[in-house]
């Protein structure tokens, strides 16, 4: 995909939001899709460690929600401009995340997932315990500023507005992902993906750029965490709680690990799905479940991998 | 003080050997990371609370591992085995379904409140030791924990079928080439580790309480003493659990402040010194 061929994608991809908007009258249907655009960058956070590292994380909420608490606590202080606490916020997860990586990537398999478990745990465990200012267990209220980037506050909380601004958000970030896989680095981190040894071999050191990947996937988090601080205006320990983690792999590895669309497409069908359920059944959570073993069992590779199937068996008959 | 805080400190750990015993023997075999195990804890536990209720806690003791031992089959049957060629991920998430909708199952059955089962008559009274009351029933959880640890062992290094187990922990393919018949194999075991989840969940009851969520705590400490100790090695997390339930209980009292943090810390500190865990060579 050429640069000019993504542009024209990306531009596609605004005016079906602006298409998405013009049809939808409801206030609260907005505010499920604005939830399940915020997912959907988180979910490519989580997706992305997973497709270039072969790495899973149970942990990202702890970026998820650092990011909304690092926001939170700069504004209350009054340390600077929340233009300037976002861009802090996020060069901050990006190289604490880094620091991490390169601690933790060495960790083989099964082992590095309860590694980001446990980190995460610990970071839900320390918001619930921290009274004073974060208000433990009960969360923060975010007080956002009257105008961010130039735009007014009451403009920005409209529910359309919201939207449209976490779709271009997602859009952005996918561009900026598949951009990164195609240089250089994209292709070293896929070759140690596939055999950390022989990429040794040819001269490649693997430990940096695999946290690199790892701070990558933990900027798209915080990314989603910042949106979702702008979209609720609240912050609590449950945005870092690992069943937010738990939940986010799901949708990755219900869309499909092999793509970016995928963790995209998971995402939008959770919220769908649960917004569905919603209205006939109180366990929507088992009914989950189940949908989730369906998927899975019968469809490894998601949903995205069930779509080109079935566009495939049809091409294939003479 | 100290001599409680060690007490209850190898109580909790206890309970952590019966957990994750099972959780371990099922990864070695199975090579499957078994969300599901805190659900069939979380199962254990209400199955006493009500057979307790309609009989006695001695009943409940035999019933609920029983019939979690009779879930456990049925999972591997219905699921491992049809799984077994899949990303090791699917099948974790698989698990992590299933519990979604045991503790949805649990939430609508029991209601979604605490609740709470008392200690049976027959334990409860204190004995003193080293100069302190003792509650017996603790000391019972001891003892099974104790119990379970050396029942294991013994099975697995000098019955005919724990000498089948290693091996196929070892080598699944080449085991089942020697004769073992290693579906047989793989649903004792994980009927066994389901087993002790139950029995976990049952002695549990009386001193945690209740409540559809009560497994999310147990679970993550029991995955945390079997990474410690290295996946899918048994002596390894033995020491990994009593280790973790003496950080706790000794944390809760010197450093109140991270005490929460400890297992968590342990464990990072840990597999950066040594990946793959106390005890494992494996991968």
């Amino acid at each position: 995909m050429t640069l000019t061929r993504m542009s024209l994608n990306a531009l596609l991809a605004v005016v079906a939001a602006g298409v998405i908007l013009w049809l939808t009258t409801s206030n609260s249907l907005l505010g499920m899709f604005t939830q399940a655009v915020i997912y959907a960058i988180f979910a490519l956070g989580v997706g992305v460690l997973l497709k270039q590292n072969g790495l899973v994380s149970f942990g990202h909420a702890l970026y998820f929600g650092a990011a909304g608490y690092s926001v939170a606590v700069i504004l209350q202080l009054g340390w600077m401009p929340a233009e300037w606490a976002i861009l802090v916020t996020l060069v901050g997860i990006g190289s604490a995340s880094f620091l991490v990586g390169l601690v933790i990537v060495r960790v083989p398999g099964i082992a590095f997932g309860m590694l980001t478990l446990a980190i995460g745990q610990m970071a839900y465990l320390l918001a619930v315990r921290a009274r004073g200012m974060t208000g433990g267990s009960d969360g923060m209220s975010i007080q956002w500023p009257n105008t961010l980037f130039g735009v007014s506050q009451s403009t920005l909380l409209k529910p359309s507005v919201l939207f449209f601004v976490s779709w271009v958000v997602l859009v952005l970030v996918t561009c900026v992902l598949v951009q990164v896989m195609r240089t250089r680095f994209g292709a070293i981190t896929e070759a140690i993906r596939d055999n950390e040894e022989r990429a040794r071999f040819i001269g490649i050191r693997t430990a940096v750029p695999r946290a690199a990947v790892y701070a990558l996937s933990a900027v798209v988090a915080g990314v989603a965490g910042l949106m979702s601080a702008l979209n609720t205006g609240f912050v609590s320990p449950e945005n870092l709680h690992w069943s937010v983690s738990a939940i986010t792999l799901l949708m990755v590895v219900v869309g499909g690990v092999k793509s970016l669309a995928g963790p995209i497409i998971g995402a939008i069908v959770y919220f769908l799905f649960k917004d569905l359920l919603g209205e006939h059944a109180t366990h929507s959570m088992a009914i989950f479940g189940a949908a989730l073993i369906a998927v899975i069992v019968f469809s490894p590779d998601g949903l995205i991998g069930a779509f080109q199937r079935l566009f495939k068996r049809k091409k294939v008959h003479p | 003080m100290l001599t409680i805080q060690i007490f209850n400190g190898l109580v909790y750990g206890a309970l952590l050997i019966v957990m994750s015993s099972g959780l371990a023997l099922i990864y070695g075999l199975r090579r499957v990371v078994n969300f599901a195990h805190g659900a069939l804890y979380m199962l254990g536990a209400y199955i006493a609370f009500a057979v307790a209720t309609v009989s006695n806690f001695w009943a409940a003791l035999v019933i609920a591992p029983a019939a979690m031992a009779v879930f456990g089959v049925l999972i591997d049957r219905y699921g491992f085995r049809l799984l077994q060629d899949r990303e090791p991920l699917n099948v974790m998430l698989v698990t992590f379904g299933l519990l979604l909708i045991l503790e949805d199952l649990v939430a609508y059955i029991w209601g979604k409140g605490n609740h709470s089962l008392f200690t049976p008559e027959l334990l409860n009274f204190s004995v003193s030791l080293f100069g302190h009351d003792m509650p017996a029933y603790r000391i019972g959880v001891l003892v099974v924990g104790v119990l379970v640890a050396l029942g294991l062992t013994l099975w697995l290094r000098y019955s005919r079928m724990g000498l089948f187990v290693r091996a196929a922990s070892t080598d699944p393919v080449t085991t089942s080439m020697q004769g073992v018949n290693t579906d047989v194999l793989s649903a004792t075991v994980v009927g066994l580790g389901s087993a002790l989840a139950g029995l976990a969940g049952v002695v549990a009851a009386p001193f945690l309480s209740l409540s559809p969520h009560m497994s999310s705590d147990v679970l993550i400490d029991s995955f945390v003493v079997v990474v410690i100790g290295g996946l899918g090695s048994l002596a390894g997390a033995f020491v990994a659990a009593i280790l973790l339930g003496l950080m706790q209980a000794l944390g809760a009292v010197y450093l109140p402040g991270v005490s929460v943090l400890l297992p968590f810390i342990f464990m990072i500190a840990i597999l950066i010194w040594k990946p793959s865990g106390l005890a494992g060579s494996r991968t």
